[in-house]
Parts: C-alpha cells; sequence; structure tokens
C-alpha cells in the first residue's frame, strides 16, 4: 500500500509541515491506518523531488508527537494508537486559520466569513452543482 | 551585507569556510572579501548575477585558482596546500566545457578520468549512463551543452566524492533530463549525506532540494542563511497605508525590498512577525496579509533591494 502526499511547492508552508500536514490528511481520510507502513525516506524524496533531510525531518517530528514509529531495519509505520479525531482536529484548524487569513486579506471580519460559510453551505446542499459553478466565476 | 539579513551561519562542523576571500583579474574585482559557509551535508545554492563571484569560488575551493588574499578550507584542509586531497574529495561540475579532452569519444574519456579515481565505482557509473541515456561512442566535441553536461555529471559523481560542486548543472538540459538529474541527486545524497554546493539562475529548479542559500552580489555575500531562518524571518506584508506613510522609524533597517504605490504597499521585511506586525501597525498601517517568501522570491527581493539603496 502507498499513499500519495501532494506538496505544493507555492504553499506558504514550509515542505516538511507539508508532509507531516498531507499524512494528517491521510489518517483522517483513511488512506492511512494504524500500523499502515510510510514509504522509507529516499523513497518519498525522490517520489516528491525533495530533499531526503526534509522527509527526515517531518518524519522527526511526527516520531516526536507519536504519529508513526520507526522499527529498525523495517522502515516506518503509523502508530497503533493513533485517533484520527484527533488530527482532524488539528486539521481543521489549519483549514480554519487559512481561511481566516484570506478572509482579513480581503479586508472581511471573522463573524462575516463565518455566516457566509454558513450561507454558502445551505445553498450548496440545495443546488450542489450550481452553487459550484456561481463560486468559482 | 544588507543590515537586516544575519549571515553568520552557525555550523558547528562547516565543510566549507572562506574566509575574507579576495580575487583580481587584472583590475577587475571577482571576488570582494567573501566570507562563506556551508554546513556539513548541507544543499547549498549560491545565487547572484553573472559576474559575482559563484565560478571563482568554485575554481577557488578546487585549487584551480588561487585568491589573491583570505582563506579557504574544504573538510579542514586549505585548497592551496593540499589540493589533490580537497579535490579527490570533491565532485566537480564545472560551468563550461571540458577543455583539452575534445577530441576522446565519451567512453574513453570516462575511462581516462575513472584512472584518477581509485573509488570510481563502475556499476553505478554504468546505472547513470544508461539512466542518462549517455552514447559512449560520440566524441565529446560533438555533444550539445546538455549532453556534455550528462557526461560531467557521471564525472562528478561515480567516485562517491562526500562534495559536490555543480556550477550552473542544469543548464542546456531538457526538462525530463533535469527531472532525471534531480532525481540522481536526491538518490545520491540519500545514500551519501553528502555536501552539495551550487550554482544557478534557476532557483526554483532546485528550490526543493535546497537547505540553505547564499545570495551573491559583487564578489560579497547579501545574505547567507538556512532555508527555515528564510522562511521563518523573511516575510512580504501587504500593506493598506495612508496616503504620506514613510513606514516605521523602528524598521528602517529590516525593510529588505519595497514595492508598489500608496494606498496599497508591499514590503519584504526581515524580523520576528509579530514585532514587525505591530510595528507597522503602531506606524499607521494596515497589515493585510503577511506571506512567507519561495527561495527565488527570496532571492530576487535581497537584490533588487540592494538596487533601491
Amino acid at each position: 500500500m502507498s499513499v500519495l502526499l501532494h506538496i505544493d511547492p507555492s504553499d506558504t508552508r514550509p515542505i516538511y509541515i507539508q508532509i507531516m500536514d498531507e499524512i494528517r490528511r491521510a489518517l483522517v481520510v483513511k488512506t492511512l491506518g494504524p500500523d499502515s507502513p510510510l514509504p522509507s525516506v529516499r523513497q518519498l524524496a525522490a517520489d516528491l523531488r525533495i530533499n531526503p533531510n526534509t522527509v527526515q525531518q517531518a518524519y522527526r517530528e511526527l516520531e516526536r508527537e507519536g504519529l508513526i514509529y520507526v522499527q529498525r531495519g523495517r522502515g516506518t509505520f503509523v502508530s497503533a494508537s493513533v485517533k484520527p479525531e484527533g488530527e482532524k482536529e488539528t486539521l481543521t484548524m489549519i483549514v480554519a486559520k487559512n481561511a481566516l487569513r484570506e478572509a482579513h486579506r480581503h479586508g472581511l471580519e471573522a463573524d462575516e466569513l463565518i455566516s457566509a460559510i454558513k450561507d454558502m453551505n445551505s445553498q450548496l446542499k440545495k443546488a450542489p452543482d450550481e452553487v459550484s459553478k456561481g463560486a468559482s466565476e | 551585507m544588507i543590515s537586516a539579513i544575519p549571515s553568520d551561519l552557525e555550523a558547528g562542523n562547516p565543510a566549507i569556510v572562506t574566509r575574507d576571500l579576495m580575487k583580481f583579474y587584472k583590475k577587475n574585482r571577482a571576488l570582494n572579501g567573501l566570507d562563506l559557509t556551508v554546513p556539513d551535508g548541507a544543499v547549498y545554492l549560491m545565487v547572484g548575477p553573472n559576474g559575482s563571484g559563484k565560478t571563482t569560488t568554485m575554481k577557488i575551493l578546487l585549487d584551480l585558482i588561487r585568491p589573491d588574499s583570505g582563506h579557504a578550507e574544504v573538510f579542514s584542509i586549505s585548497p592551496a596546500t593540499g589540493g589533490a586531497r580537497v579535490r579527490a574529495a570533491i565532485g566537480y561540475v564545472p560551468e563550461g566545457r571540458i577543455p583539452g579532452y575534445e577530441w576522446m569519444q565519451v567512453g574513453l574519456l570516462l575511462r581516462h578520468h575513472s584512472s584518477y579515481y581509485p573509488s570510481w565505482d563502475s556499476d553505478y557509473a554504468d546505472s547513470l549512463i544508461k539512466n542518462l541515456e549517455i552514447d559512449l561512442t560520440r566524441k565529446f566535441r560533438k555533444l550539445s551543452k546538455g549532453e556534455s553536461r550528462r557526461v560531467q555529471l557521471v564525472m562528478a559523481l561515480a567516485h562517491f566524492p562526500p562534495l559536490l560542486l555543480l556550477d550552473e548543472p542544469m543548464d542546456g538540459l531538457d526538462p525530463l533530463a533535469r527531472d532525471r538529474v534531480i532525481e540522481i541527486l536526491i538518490d545520491y545524497i540519500s545514500e551519501t549525506s553528502a555536501t552539495v554546493l551550487a550554482s544557478t539562475h534557476h532557483i526554483a529548479e532546485l528550490d526543493k532540494l535546497a537547505d540553505h542559500m547564499g545570495v551573491l552580489f559583487e564578489g560579497k555575500l547579501l545574505a547567507q542563511n538556512s532555508r527555515e531562518e528564510i522562511h521563518t524571518s523573511l516575510k512580504k506584508y501587504l500593506l493598506q497605508v495612508p496616503e504620506d506613510w514613510d513606514g516605521s522609524p523602528d524598521l528602517s533597517n529590516a525593510v529588505v525590498h519595497r514595492k508598489g504605490t500608496r494606498p496599497e504597499t508591499s514590503w519584504e521585511i526581515w524580523g520576528d512577525e509579530t514585532y514587525v506586525t505591530e510595528q507597522l501597525k503602531t506606524a499607521g498601517a494596515m497589515v493585510r496579509s503577511v506571506v512567507p517568501l519561495r527561495l527565488e522570491e527570496a532571492a530576487v527581493a535581497i537584490l533588487a533591494g540592494k538596487e533601491q539603496e
């Protein structure tokens, strides 16, 4: 089994943070589960065309957080005790922070953003196709 | 040196150190007090306009030329006194072609080159030759720029040196070959933990590989930092400001580069984000967004800021 991690060079997060967040995302959407194997440092570095030390750094941080463990000679695995719910909270905070930043750049207050999200959500539920078209225009 | 940006890189056991290097070509000043520090195991990107001293620096490290003053060390050895030992530890991809061997067939050139290196690994060389689709029967003279680059890469890597000096390594390569070269370099770094010093005009191509960057201008460093430090400390502040706004006096030394006109303007500033934001607010600006810079944007801001001085 292999996970698909996506790295965006224009993203404002450092690459090692992006790797960590991508692994969190894989846990939340359950493409990774307890004891799933992760790609080797060399493999992931080659796949993503990034410095192996960056992958190493991401793995080290994740290990420190207790999300993954290294078994010498066998590889790196997701911890058996991992709680996707907790990771979901972390991811939600990241998404919220990005949205708030973007709102501030556009001169919007947090309250305005929140009520717009609620409105948009109920519109999406009624007519998903039309709303997604409208939103992208 | 832009006063805002610290350039004293902490490195316990650096692979490369140069201190106050000076070099003139006749009356042309190529290096003007270069203080380079490349930590062991780093992938260090050296960027700067043509004539800023990148190639000269590499040649001094290889003892192909000597500095007029100052000193250099590669793995604690001075190239001037231990040239052979230093060159044995370095894989070098030079900027131009290799003079003197133009008449050789590529296969012979590689055999000849390998004889200088006891650590030459023929199996690895063969795999690189295959991977880079090198035709051994062609004359070196007949190769295009990109083709000779691939041969030079094999020559640089196959003796497993702990240090790579790559002078514009992607020059002349097509997109697929560039991608292969990146992959080869990643494998090499994974395998050997080698240190890499690379010069390039195309920062974006090596961006994801680099963990350090030095910006050269007229033979001197304007900045030299880890990728993480650049990412944390150099940010672009999008500001909405009053008509007569003239910046924050407390930040006058920290502004690296500014662009745009009032009322909306964008300043690249070095410093702690919270502190900088506070100062900007106190001075009457509204901070609309704060974003970190990619290495290429950072280099451009630093060089453009130099011109604004």
